[in-house]
């Protein structure tokens, strides 16, 4: 099954791997001394953030370094904030609503 | 009250979570009253929502309609009720229904719609969870003009702010 970017981003130490190198290329290595978690589980986190094209690896001399595929990423962080944008429009009209109701609740209780 | 967190659980799934300071019993009014809903689903700025039915029982349907008060256009959401808990669940399916917007195809299949609500101390924690049928649909919901329009919406209410 071909992975996919939601899972990829779903997954917290994924969401941090993805936070650190969006900074700067990292090996391995380096990126492994940020987690508490074994070599097997951070590569298993590269390999899934690989397969979704979310990271590209790149060869310079003995060492691999990953780095982030920005496009890909935003395209997916773009859509949530507008729907994100969207839900917290709605919400804070229904705030506003709320807040009515509680008061009209108040003053029928003082009747 | 913190903004909405979004989130993506599982690839076909979007998870909005929000809390408001209102006991469950107005929150659940809020969300069942047309008339109520009428007043803060709209949507996007500049936006009402001239059809809004709704169905509180198992089986019922329920159709809502949004239309951008600038030029008339309209597009709305049908589904059936799946489950219906007073104060603690409503679950839905949703089809998309263009209308005369220009917004793309939003795929297929039905979605399902999850609203959890769950109150602590008077503030009311809700939770939606918006199912896609297939990842194509979700691909579908995420490349659609939609979300372009909406923001175009937004910026358009800039503008007539700045202006």
């Amino acid at each position: 099954m071909r992975r996919d970017i939601f899972q990829a981003i779903a997954d917290p130490t994924r969401r941090a791997i993805i936070a650190l190198i969006a900074l700067q290329a990292m090996t391995p290595n380096a990126i492994e001394k940020h987690f508490n978690t074994t070599r097997q589980a951070v590569s298993k986190h590269l390999r899934i953030l690989t397969e979704c094209e979310l990271v590209r690896q790149e060869q310079k001399g003995r060492e691999i370094y990953y780095s982030l595929e920005t496009e890909q990423l935003k395209a997916v962080t773009d859509w949530l904030e507008k729907v994100q944008e969207i839900w917290e429009g709605n919400y804070k009209r229904l705030d506003a609503l709320l807040a009515e109701l509680k008061q009209a609740q108040k003053e029928e209780r003082k009747k | 009250m913190k903004p909405a967190e979004v989130s993506t659980p599982s690839d076909r799934e979007v998870l909005v979570k929000r809390s408001f300071d209102a006991p469950v019993n107005l929150v659940w009014q809020a969300y069942t009253d047309p008339a109520l809903m009428r007043r803060w689903l709209t949507a996007m700025p500049g936006w009402s929502m001239p059809v809004c039915e709704m169905a509180t029982h198992v089986g019922g349907k329920y159709r809502w309609r949004w239309r951008d008060n600038e030029n008339g256009q309209e597009f709305g959401f049908t589904g059936e009720m799946l489950e219906v808990v007073l104060h603690s669940k409503i679950a839905h399916t949703q089809i998309y229904d263009p209308g005369d917007c220009d917004f793309g195809s939003m795929g297929g299949e039905p979605s399902i719609i999850t609203v959890t609500f769950n109150e602590t101390n008077g503030i009311t924690n809700v939770t939606t969870s918006i199912k896609y049928a297939s990842k194509a649909d979700r691909d579908a919901a995420m490349s659609t003009g939609m979300t372009d329009g909406m923001e175009m919406s937004y910026k358009q209410l800039d503008g007539v702010l700045a202006g």
